[in-house]
């Protein structure tokens, strides 16, 4: 079986690919619009060259080769939600090409190429069967990426849509609250013959409508039925996909440079972008080198890109030891209660209790009590009652159910027992980080 | 005529003429400085705007183009949208969804095309200056049909910003009038940069001082196929170049029979791309079934208000983009256009302009223009098609008149962006020309 994608993501500009509209929802329909995202005869399209900037970070994210001048085409087809009837987009020398993205860091997923288009409008059926056109949306800058049939299950498209779509809003700096739709185009083959599943919106629909297709695929072949070559949408309330029409060939769209644009040398701007290194490319860097287990490299950049760089400040300025320690302990398991507080937070304070107790003048257990309290501005002896408290609960549950211990050896899910019950009989009093973090110390306290 | 007067008798006009498809009401001077009408596919907030299509009819444009909104900044008053050639697909204005001009010569001969009720009001109306577009040869060729001097300037020169678009690589604005002068001073005003059309943007200054002519070059392949009257013409009119002290050299320009296959491709292939925005959902005519699917009711918009030159553009253009032709068609036709450029530039180093008829023969009347087939009328553009698919501005001026008396028009091509190499020999030429106007009465 082959999986390839055609990843739409759109781009965060403040204003539209080709006018000065802004790209933010609006309440009210064709609001957000002008003589050229609504097509009107005589105007033309003018680059946001930001459009640019971010096609070429995410080329440069997913190891592409950039080309050094790139340019616009047309694509025409007629649809009543394309204002020209054309789409302006990238057909010859998109921005970039041939890359490679790593999939856990091991599996190498190929990527043919990713352009820069426009969004067309979009259609809302109405109950009387009549369809209503918004532009609003007409005209928003969009990312494609569309890789190489390299992926085996959809599943595996799933995995690898999560970690691509995180390291790009980590990349353009999208809001993690943020309503940001991804698109998909999904192609897969079980036999020879390759359907496309159009416009499946979201990871989960990409996953589900995959695996319907390829249930489908399964049993026509088993039913020695041909696989026609054809377009299916996907309807995620009948799981089910439903053919549109036989595929057309992107020759059929009669593509021609866009002649209202020119060419743009990318190359000088290309290298004087440096984007930042992807959450995935952290994980795999901060395990192989403070050699840590790949599962708290990922809860430590999954919980905060800040939380993993005060990791790698901690290694530099003491050692890995006290890294693991401190910043995989209490200072991770405290994060979301200082972040929840909306105060300013002196992250130096938390090297300077490290670096006290580094240096012999205050204990474990003191240190421990210092962090937690400054995380979470409860009072010390407070903080050490609880955690007194919390200890005390955690151990008499483990008095009582020793096998857990020699459990947990085997696996560390046991743990999941004492944390199970330390959230019921407290009714989280007790951040769930925490409770972790103490179980696990305790339970490997009596190896 | 004055301009008060120009304005009381408008509609007597265009009555006899059928220059414009819209005039204005307001028939007040207002103070301002000049009249002048612009071809209808620039968009005029003020007046409808439809290209010469009937799928335009009723539309009334939100935005002016750049070259109206600058000569209404200095002064200028719209007075009328001329009628041409819908979306200008046309070599005599008679493919048009609405009125056709007529030649202020001979009322039953042809204006040319496509900008034809430019050429018309700038030759019937007194001090009059009027915006033409050509794609391929759409200013120069009524031009010289009208007995008027015509200017289609470097591609890039002028914002297209408000041009319905036929060909967004090769549409160019101009000016049209009854005076050399009058080119380069409203040429000055519409040209320049606009930051709302990016192939305007990387011009360089716009060079307005009289530079003597020393020589110009006739390319053999531009004086093959003319009538015998405008042969025997243009030999006259190079005879008095020569007195005039200018240099005239013989040359061969081998790519210019080239270009008008590849003007054919590239032209309709984007005129294609272009016209699939008119569906009658957005602007001009709605009317239609409503509760057809989609394609259906675009379809039967299409077919009903496209004139059958748009159809047959619409059909070549998309043929030629078409799965396994793009690149055997499309590709190819942009490569001749890069031999025809390296063609001009060749002959351009060693000579101030080139030289040859503007049209193979006089403004032909109604009456022959509808025997002719499409292949016929297309070939008729071979002059006029090489300096547009390279870019290069050229002028057209009035040459002298045949037997019949009707006009004779010759085009000088220049470099890129040396219009005013145009306006200096246009300007030498008027000294010593005698126009002879055309008998208005109304």
């Amino acid at each position: 079986m082959k999986i390839g994608l055609e990843c739409h993501v759109q781009l965060p500009t403040k204003s539209k690919m080709f006018c000065s509209c802004p790209t933010k929802d609006c309440e009210y329909p064709n609001t957000y619009v002008c003589p050229t995202c609504l097509g009107m005869p005589g105007s033309r399209p003018v680059l946001n060259k930001q459009v640019l900037v971010y096609g070429i970070m995410i080329a440069k994210m997913l190891n592409c080769e950039i080309n050094d001048t790139t340019w616009f085409a047309r694509k025409t087809y007629f649809y009543p939600d394309m204002s020209k009837s054309v789409q302006i987009t990238q057909y010859d020398n998109p921005i970039g090409e041939r890359g490679v993205y790593y999939l856990d860091g091991k599996k190498p997923i190929r990527i043919t190429r990713i352009h820069v288009e426009e969004d067309p409008g979009s259609t809302k059926r109405t109950a009387d069967l009549t369809s209503l056109v918004d532009y609003n949306r007409s005209g928003v800058p969009l990312a494609e990426i569309v890789t190489e049939p390299d992926i085996a299950t959809p599943a595996e498209a799933r995995q690898f849509l999560t970690q691509m779509i995180g390291d790009i809003k980590h990349l353009l700096q999208i809001p993690e609250d943020m309503e940001w739709e991804v698109k998909c185009d999904c192609n897969i083959s079980v036999g020879t013959e390759r359907v496309e599943i159009k416009n499946v919106s979201g990871l989960k629909n990409a996953e589900k409508a995959l695996h319907s297709e390829m249930v489908r695929q399964i049993a026509m072949i088993k039913a020695k039925k041909k696989i026609l070559r054809e377009t299916r949408r996907y309807d995620p309330d009948r799981d089910v996909t439903i053919s549109m029409r036989v595929k057309e060939f992107e020759d059929q769209y009669g593509y021609i440079d866009e002649p209202d644009l020119g060419i743009y040398h990318i190359r000088d701007l290309a290298d004087s972008i440096k984007i930042s290194e992807s959450p995935q490319n952290k994980v795999l860097r901060l395990s192989s080198q403070y050699k840590i287990d790949s599962k708290m490299a990922k809860q430590l950049v999954n919980t905060s890109m800040d939380l993993a760089d005060l990791f790698e400040e901690v290694a530099k300025d003491f050692d890995t030891a006290n890294a693991i320690k401190w910043v995989g302990g209490p200072i991770s398991a405290n994060w979301r209660v200082m972040e929840e507080r909306d105060c300013e937070i002196d992250l130096s304070k938390l090297k300077g209790f490290i670096k006290d107790f580094v240096y012999g003048k205050i204990t474990d257990t003191q240190c421990a009590i210092e962090i937690k309290s400054y995380m979470t501005g409860v009072d010390a002896s407070s903080v050490q009652d609880e955690s007194a408290g919390l200890e005390t609960l955690i151990n008499e549950f483990l008095d009582k159910n020793p096998k857990i211990v020699t459990d947990y050896q085997k696996n560390d899910k046991a743990a999941n027992q004492v944390i199970g019950y330390v959230m019921k009989q407290t009714g989280g009093k007790y951040s769930s980080a925490e409770v972790v973090e103490t179980a696990k110390k305790l339970i490997e306290a009596r190896f | 005529m004055s301009s008060e007067d120009t304005l009381k008798n408008l509609k007597r006009i265009n009555e006899k003429y059928q220059m414009f498809h819209a005039m204005t009401d307001d028939v007040s001077e207002d103070g301002s400085k000049f009249l002048f009408s612009a071809k209808d596919n620039l968009t005029s907030k003020d007046m409808e705007t439809c290209a010469g299509s009937r799928i335009l009819e009723g539309y009334h444009p939100v935005f002016d183009a750049t070259s109206i909104e600058k000569l209404r900044n200095d002064g200028g008053k719209l007075i009328g949208k001329t009628n041409m050639d819908e979306f200008g697909f046309g070599t005599f204005s008679t493919n048009s969804g609405f009125e056709i001009p007529r030649n202020p010569y001979d009322l039953e001969r042809a204006c040319g095309g496509s900008s034809g009720g430019s050429a018309c009001a700038a030759s019937v109306i007194d001090d009059h200056i009027s915006l033409g577009v050509s794609t391929g040869g759409s200013i120069c060729c009524p031009a010289s049909f009208c007995g008027v001097y015509g200017i289609a300037p470097t591609y890039g020169r002028v914002s297209r910003y408000g041009l319905i678009d036929y060909g967004n690589s090769l549409d160019k604005i101009g000016v049209l009038s009854q005076k050399a002068t009058d080119l380069k001073k409203y040429m000055e005003i519409i040209a320049g940069k606009d930051d709302k059309d990016p192939t305007s943007m990387v011009q360089p200054e716009f060079r307005t001082a009289y530079r003597k002519t020393k020589s110009v070059a006739i390319p053999k392949e531009g004086i093959e196929g003319l009538s015998k009257e405008v042969e025997s013409t243009f030999k006259d009119a190079v005879e008095q170049l020569k007195s005039m002290g200018i240099d005239v050299d013989y040359v061969d320009m081998p790519s210019l029979k080239y270009a008008m296959p590849a003007y054919y491709i590239l032209a309709t292939s984007e005129a294609s791309t272009n016209l699939a925005r008119y569906v009658g959902m957005r602007y001009g005519h709605q009317e239609g079934d409503h509760s057809l699917k989609f394609d259906d009711y675009f379809t039967a918009v299409r077919s009903k208000y496209f004139g059958d030159e748009a159809k047959r553009r619409i059909l070549l253009g998309t043929y030629a983009r078409m799965a396994g032709f793009g690149g055997r068609h499309y590709a190819k036709a942009r490569e001749v256009r890069q031999v025809v450029i390296n063609d001009y530039k060749r002959v351009l180093e060693t000579h101030d302009a080139v030289l040859a008829p503007t049209m193979p023969f006089t403004a032909p009347k109604f009456s022959d223009i509808s025997k002719m087939s499409a292949l016929e009328s297309y070939k008729a553009d071979y002059l006029t098609v090489p300096a547009n698919i390279a870019g290069t501005p050229h002028l057209s001026v009035p040459c002298g008149y045949d037997s019949e008396g009707m006009p004779v028009g010759m085009q000088f091509v220049a470099d890129h962006w040396n219009e005013d190499v145009l306006f200096s020999i246009a300007e030498d030429w008027e000294k010593q020309f005698e126009l002879r106007r055309p008998e208005v009465s109304i």
